[in-house]
């Protein structure tokens, strides 16, 4: 019995002394960037969210009071409010079905390798080293100066009816050669094998694109969706930098100005966490349903 | 003879119709790239044409093209040489930061997958849902009261930390198609942690790193919605926050808006286009586990 113990203890502390040193090393690797992400992700956010419950108006503003769900009914309830988020969920919309559609269309046309189309994957891809507030600029005189005398509209950055499919336009010549890659990378992993198959059927072009390559291409589909969800529900810099303001606030714009411009900390903090739970629950809502069309196949 | 007439015997149907459809596939992949390249041409010609010439006729090439917008911009306002240095002394360090502190994490967050690996995996991702805006506050009072604001060092922990997030998720994918060989051949002829890591799997992660790497220089770089909450003073602007000013000032004097447009883009637009066989691939491989 005595024997069977100490043999027993002997392991356990050797195991935990071998489990001590794999996992403080481990620590030790993760320490740089837990410590980064806890600095400026994770602990502002779990400040952020009883500042949304007060009446805090100054960002530095001694006094202040918690109000309960009131900074929050207020949101729901003001009309300015209501119109930021209809801006940037229809500039999202456009967004997410422009970047993807022809991000796809494109995929398709260059997906295989070969001297030419690496060319055009890199001259597709340049728009995404731009920044978002030089697009906005360069764009507004390509409406002007290319786009206006070929078609004689007027450039839709200075319309208040057209100012958010104007910018969408831009953050989707932007982006989409991402999607591109995305597309192509998911257009190379299906095996070809499945057309071949599909030859011998006879199958079509079609056939073969909505029952092969479509639900191949889900994943892809998937992670292209969130990320352009994610992308344009935080759209701030395009839409601070036209004139035609008020009609392209964006949610983020709200934000900004609440915390930073009028003083109201409490209700624009209020504001950002309806803008995150709005894109936790569609990120979340948009996978699920993603997701089980991948099953069905 | 034989043979030339083996070369000339007429296409048949099939092949006739596909190599017509790959002329038609080239043209309008023409047609695309000259589209999608319109902003960057505009820009180029703007910044090239004299004031008058420019205001003759905008899209007309340039009686004589000069660089002197370019001269005139860089001597005449000071904030175009602080905004290039503030952007380099945060672009630079920033990359530095996340290409150790995320490669490191990402490669245990890659190797082990107890419930606590798998959680803290979770809160790293997690990042990515978060907008800026909701946490913009706490952050600007916390690096405020660290006396922070306005200052490069500010902005770098700021940029680093927002940049963890979305890393970690193409870096761990990444690592988990490394095989595991190496490393467990290491650890047997007595490499330690660090050792293996170092010598070993941090050599085979080059092409995700370089391409995360470009990747957070332009997201850093072209940063505009971070900078303009966190750099207040004037000296600490850098180029995107530079740029708007500077445009808003000069309105009538397009040539030197876009002659600083294009010194701002050129940097990351070299870098993308030296790297881009990394950066294409390196997305599209990180892009499959999403």
């Amino acid at each position: 019995m005595k024997t069977q113990t100490a043999v027993n203890t002997g392991r356990k502390r050797r195991f935990t002394i071998y489990a001590l040193r794999e996992h403080g090393g481990n620590l030790l690797f993760m320490l740089p960037a837990f410590a980064l992400f806890a600095f400026v992700e994770l602990v502002p956010f779990i400040q952020s969210i009883p500042i949304s419950f007060t009446d805090k108006k100054a960002i530095f503003a001694k006094a202040w009071n918690y109000v309960g769900f009131s900074n929050y009914l207020k949101l729901l309830t003001n009309r300015s409010f209501q119109e930021t988020f209809e801006h940037t969920a229809y500039f999202t919309l456009i967004y997410i079905l422009g970047a993807n559609l022809l991000g796809l269309i494109f995929a398709l046309m260059i997906w295989r390798g070969s001297k030419l189309n690496n060319l055009v994957r890199t001259l597709l891809f340049m728009p995404f080293t731009v920044s978002l507030v030089a697009s906005t600029k360069v764009w507004s005189y390509v409406y002007t100066d290319v786009l206006m005398p070929i078609t004689g509209q007027p450039s839709p950055l200075g319309l208040t009816t057209q100012v958010i499919p104007g910018l969408a336009v831009i953050a989707i010549w932007r982006d989409m050669g991402y999607c591109m890659l995305i597309y192509i990378a998911g257009l190379q992993s299906i095996p070809l094998e499945y057309y071949e198959a599909a030859n011998v059927e006879g199958a079509n072009w079609w056939t073969k694109f909505f029952r092969i390559t479509v639900p191949m291409l889900m994943p892809a589909i998937t992670s292209n969706v969130t990320l352009i969800l994610a992308w344009g529900l935080r759209c701030f810099d395009y839409s601070q930098m036209v004139i035609t303001m008020k009609a392209a606030k964006t949610t983020a714009v709200f934000v900004y100005e609440y915390i930073f411009g009028n003083s109201r900390a409490g209700v624009g903090q209020a504001a950002a966490i309806i803008l995150t739970l709005a894109l936790v629950i569609l990120t979340n809502v948009i996978t699920v349903i993603l997701r089980r069309k991948e099953v069905e196949l | 003879m034989t043979v030339k007439a083996a070369v000339k015997r007429p296409m048949s149907a099939s092949a006739r119709k596909s190599r017509n459809l790959n002329i038609l596939r080239i043209a309008a992949l023409v047609i695309i790239v000259i589209i999608v390249l319109i902003p960057f041409y505009i820009s180029f010609l703007y910044s090239i044409k004299t004031h008058s010439d420019i205001s003759l006729n905008r899209l007309a090439l340039p009686k004589q093209p000069t660089l002197e917008n370019y001269r005139r911009v860089i001597n005449e306002n000071k904030y175009v040489a602080i905004g290039f240095k503030n952007s380099l002394l945060t672009t630079i360090p920033t990359v530095l930061i996340l290409l150790f502190a995320t490669s490191m994490a990402s490669y245990i967050l890659a190797r082990n997958s107890g419930p606590f690996y798998k959680i803290m995996y979770s809160v790293f991702i997690s990042g990515v849902l978060v907008p800026f805006q909701c946490i913009m506050l706490p952050l600007y009072m916390n690096i405020y009261s660290m006396g922070l604001v306005s200052t490069n060092l500010g902005f770098i922990l700021a940029r680093s930390g927002l940049q963890v997030s979305i890393s970690v998720l193409a870096i761990t994918g990444f690592v988990k198609g490394i095989p595991r060989e190496l490393e467990q051949a290491a650890s047997i002829d007595g490499c330690g942690k660090f050792g293996t890591f170092w010598r070993i799997v941090f050599p085979l992660m080059m092409p995700i790193n370089v391409t995360q790497g470009v990747l957070n220089t332009l997201y850093v770089w072209n940063d505009y919605s971070t900078a303009v909450v966190l750099l207040r003073e004037d000296n600490s602007r850098t180029l995107p926050l530079a740029q708007i000013i500077y445009f808003g000032e000069n309105m009538s004097e397009l040539n030197l808006a876009f002659a600083f447009f294009m010194l701002a883009m050129l940097p990351v637009l070299i870098l993308y286009l030296c790297t881009q066989r990394f950066i294409v691939s390196g997305i599209m491989s990180g892009a499959v586990k999403g």
